[in-house]
């Protein structure tokens, strides 16, 4: 591909905009640009997509296809650019305030189109403006940050001491102090005291107590190994005791880590995961064990939820499936075993998990936290899904920070 | 928005401080540039009232109208030991208001120490505003860790006088440790002591520090406790010296006593650093055949040090307490700040030693450290620094009175805050009708020598033998102290809830009556701006007025 790289610059400053784009484009893995005299097929387009909150994304890809006038759905003459793996940040990013934005939505709001212009190469790329002012102001911000609070107190609340803090069941003081502070730093009712509503400080006041209360519970030893007695056997939804697996060993039973990679890009369809922090591993059975992907700790939290004599089933199989992304296979063989043994909790939560990971993978964030949930509500001990989940959370939360600092501070 | 202000509001002197366009907090100077102001405040016979220096400077001819210590009297009861034995060596009249509180006499009528610290924190916003050019209505006023909400609440009516929307009271060791630690970030997790000896209030603060998170792991101290315990020591003394020597008591002369006080205090500074002082007071009374009493007298530090040898060791256990409390031992201690001028007399310095093993640092200026730490707090909250998250706890001991008078604790002292504590109560007889609640704050485990919060009442509960019936009591403290009470009857799921603001003595009616007054005085040429409404700060006493305790009142809440 001789043809030198276009450079565009893509501003979205309403949701609806950034909707469309979504919806249209984005969410295919390619994005329709406008051009009259569109540069060869295969060249390399970078984009740099300024979101309504001012972040900004950069999305790599090449010319992938020559639009004709009225191509595409009428969209032509242009140029449909093949975007390379966006950023499971990015993506998030788009898709947590796209869904927040939803809420205020209104219908046909994707009818707004935005002004795309490309260039040949010759020409310097010009910004491309398709700025339309649009009603978001403080208060709306305020709204879409308290309806994101209220959410996340909501779901925080379902969670143990250890899922709320991140932190695996291994974890030292460190980890739990360090958990704390990132937390605190997000959550205390100090970062909402400039804010006018009283709900967004008194759901953040509330968020902030189940997080405290986490780490008072969770933050030596003694009251750690205390905490995971507390957790006791699985609770599951109602539904029939489980058989054979009522006598599940609650005592952790640590298992020295095996060098297996958490995150593959053996599978070249999935987007590279962004650095999550460590992965930590719902391990049914004894063997299985894997490492936290950035830890360099040598004690990996892994938490031995199912030993014993009696339980003849080992998940290692499907959870190194899993390990290497391969969540299809993961998750015939969880229903194999869920087929064979109904009241299988591990296996149904596995099924769940299996189930989120693709969706992740597929970034469908929102269908992915839902799973994961599912696979907490099943088994509170799955550290996977606590993990997963907790990484999606910060991931958020730092988005929405910046965007209401943003907003507020263009208003001061 | 305008800035917000961060005012250290002393015992004996305040300082008032920004967040300069840098984010660096920076003390504002006044015109004559003075970095402190005493917090001195007259009220002079032609009606005019003054604040600083020139009060001060006036202090020695109208001994009886020139109040300082405020700070001792805000919030407190008349009847208090440490207020009776400040009213005795002080050289005004201190009274009791309707309610009990300490009030000042000033001529034919009396104030509240309230209004009095108002005077103060008005001179401090008027010295922002000439320093920065621009109003100001916001800002985080700091106050002693030790004191309870009473003091804590008058505080901030003293700041709703001065027009001042008070945002936060922070606590004074919490201020000190965020502006000496803020800048001093070092990898890994830190536990320091804050060591603040002010004019009239001693605190100690452990603290851990650790990527911008500055969580106070115990508190506790003395809040009739400073500098000007020393000082008052030193002017017993050489009044008895005096009566000795001449059968003239100056303590019936404010005159006299007025200018003991000052040369005990120079002196003492003297002392921090020398070994040996002359106080001289010529004509400082008359004896008893009307000649002049001329008072001459060479003072060592060696001299004071054995007159305040029990002050200095009035500071050790609330040290101990604290790391006991925040459980770590001294060795665990990697600082130990010092803040307060007090910090400064070197008996004091080998005490700290001795508690914690080591020299203490004397990096920061302690006159100036807790008013920075205020400017710093401000920018928390403004939302103009992220660096720092501070993590504060509640002093003392929350609970309800049990049986006659025993006080069982439901938030325990040194709490995180915010917190919530649910706690489960069965009735103790059969069919009763309802259930009264009384919050109190202290230590003490005879409830009657703590502070009395507030009452709930749970009435109409359903019939049932004595322990069927259980209502669950939910204390929410928020991250400003402010205390929310909810019962709840678990079988029929009814409640009632009250949110407790603790009154500082002043009702919402006698503040408002102070501003108007206040405003209307303002009227005479050369007062300050006119854009002193206090607007923001009249609507604060509305949420912040303590919510009647009539039962029916409460559960019409639902």
């Amino acid at each position: 591909m001789a043809a030198p790289p276009v450079s565009i610059k893509l501003r979205c400053a309403s949701w609806q905009q950034l909707q469309a784009i979504y919806k249209r484009d984005l969410a295919r893995g390619a994005i329709f640009l406008k051009s009259a005299k569109p540069p060869p097929i295969g060249t390399p387009v970078r984009i740099d997509l300024t979101l309504p909150t001012d972040s900004m994304i950069v999305l790599n890809g090449y010319i992938g296809e020559h639009v004709p006038e009225g191509g595409l759905g009428g969209r032509g003459p242009g140029v449909d650019v093949k975007l390379a793996a966006i950023p499971q940040s990015a993506m998030w990013l788009i898709e947590t305030a796209l869904a927040s934005a939803q809420r205020g939505a209104t219908p046909g709001a994707n009818q707004q189109s935005v002004s795309q212009a490309i260039r040949a190469p010759s020409s310097d790329p010009a910004p491309v403006d398709g700025a339309v002012e649009d009603g978001s102001d403080v208060a709306d911000a305020e709204n879409e940050l308290l309806a994101a609070l209220a959410a996340e107190h909501d779901s925080l609340r379902k969670l143990n001491p250890f899922q709320l803090l991140g932190v695996g069941y291994e974890a030292t003081d460190n980890d739990v102090r360090a958990a704390f502070g990132e937390l605190t730093k997000r959550y205390h009712p100090d970062r909402f005291a400039r804010y006018a509503s009283n709900e967004l400080k008194s759901h953040a006041a509330e968020i902030f107590i189940l997080i405290r209360d986490a780490y008072r519970r969770i933050g030596d030893d003694k009251s750690r190994a205390q905490a995971r007695e507390g957790l006791g056997p699985r609770k599951g939804p109602p539904g029939p005791p489980p058989g054979g697996r009522a006598s599940t060993n609650p005592g952790a039973v640590q298992t020295p880590p095996v060098g297996v990679p958490a995150v593959t890009q053996a599978i070249p369809k999935i987007p590279p995961r962004t650095p999550t922090p460590p992965v930590g591993v719902p391990v049914t059975g004894p063997t299985a064990a894997v490492p936290r992907a950035q830890t360099p700790s040598p004690a990996a939290p892994v938490r031995i939820t199912a030993t014993g004599e009696d339980d003849k089933t080992d998940y290692s199989a499907a959870e190194s499936l899993l390990d290497q992304g391969k969540y299809e296979e993961a998750l015939a063989v969880f229903k194999i075993y869920a087929r064979k043994n109904p009241t299988d909790r591990t296996a149904r939560a596995g099924m769940e998990l299996a189930e989120g990971m693709k969706a992740l993978a597929q970034r469908d964030r929102l269908e992915a936290a839902q799973r994961f949930e599912v696979v907490l509500e099943i088994d509170p001990s799955n550290e996977r899904a606590a993990r997963e989940l907790a990484e999606m959370r910060r991931l958020a939360t730092n988005e929405r920070k910046g965007l209401l600092s943003r907003l507020l501070g263009k208003k001061e | 928005m305008s800035r917000i202000i961060g005012i250290d509001l002393g015992t004996t002197n305040s300082c008032v401080s920004v967040l300069d366009e840098k984010g660096t907090p920076r003390v504002l100077g006044t015109p004559e540039g003075e970095r402190t102001v005493p917090s001195v405040v007259a009220f002079t016979p032609t009606g005019e009232v003054v604040v600083g220096v020139p009060a001060r400077r006036q202090a020695v001819t109208n001994a009886a109208g020139t109040i300082y210590g405020a700070k001792r009297l805000i919030g407190r009861k008349v009847n208090a030991d440490d207020v009776s034995w400040f009213a005795r060596s002080a050289p005004f009249r201190i009274v009791a208001a309707a309610n009990g509180d300490a009030w000042v006499k000033i001529r034919d009528g009396a104030k509240s120490p309230q209004e009095i610290a108002s005077h103060v924190l008005r001179r401090m916003r008027a010295v922002a505003e000439q320093a920065l050019g621009e109003p100001v209505t916001r800002a985080v006023v700091t106050v002693p860790a030790y004191f309870d909400d009473v003091q804590r609440q008058a505080t901030r009516d003293a700041g709703t006088i001065a027009g001042l929307d008070v945002m936060r009271i922070l606590n004074e060791p919490t201020a000190a440790a965020l502006a000496y630690g803020a800048h001093r970030v070092k990898a890994g997790r830190r536990v320091i002591a804050v060591f603040d000896l002010g004019g009239g209030t001693f605190d100690i603060s452990i603290m851990a520090v650790e990527g911008g998170i500055f969580e106070v792991l115990a508190t506790g101290g003395d809040t009739a406790l400073g500098g000007e315990d020393w000082d008052r020591r030193m002017v017993e003394r050489m009044a008895d010296e005096v009566f000795d020597q001449h059968r003239v008591d100056l303590t019936s002369s404010p005159l006299a006593l007025g200018r003991l006080k000052e040369a005990a205090e120079n002196a003492k500074k003297i002392l921090s650093g020398a070994t040996d002082a002359t106080i001289q007071l010529p004509f400082l009374a008359q004896d008893q055949n009307g000649g002049p009493i001329n008072f001459d007298r060479r003072i060592t530090r060696t001299e004071i040090e054995g007159l305040t040898r029990d002050l200095v060791e009035r500071l050790e256990q609330p040290c101990r307490r604290a790391l006991d409390d925040a459980g770590v031992t001294p060795a665990d201690i990697e600082e130990v700040l010092l803040v307060g001028g007090m910090t400064r007399w070197p008996a004091v310095q080998t005490m700290v030693e001795k508690i914690f093993g080591k020299k203490p640092s004397k990096g920061a200026n302690p006159d100036e450290i807790v008013a920075l730490g205020a400017a710093a707090y401000a920018g928390i909250l403004g939302g103009d620094t992220d660096d720092a998250t501070l993590l504060d706890v509640t002093p003392h001991d929350i609970g309800i009175k049990v049986g006659d008078s025993q006080f069982s604790v439901i938030i325990a002292r040194n709490s995180m805050l915010p917190v919530r504590v649910r706690k489960l109560f069965a009735t103790t007889q059969a069919d009763q009708k309802f259930v009264s609640i009384e919050l109190y704050q202290g230590e003490s485990e005879d409830v009657t020598k703590n502070r009395k919060l507030g009452q709930i009442v749970l009435d109409k509960l359903p019939p049932g033998p004595p322990g069927s019936i259980k209502v669950e009591l939910s204390l929410t403290l928020d991250v400003e102290s402010i205390l929310s009470v909810t019962a709840r009857e678990l079988k029929t799921g009814m409640k009632a809830g009250v949110t407790i603001r603790a009154s500082g003595g002043l009702s919402q009616r006698e503040i408002v009556e102070i501003i108007a007054r206040r405003r209307a005085e303002e009227q005479s040429p050369g007062a300050p701006p006119p854009d002193d409404d206090g607007g923001g700060g009249v609507a604060r006493v509305k949420t912040t007025e303590m919510p009647p305790l009539d039962p029916d009142e409460v559960l019409g809440k639902k």
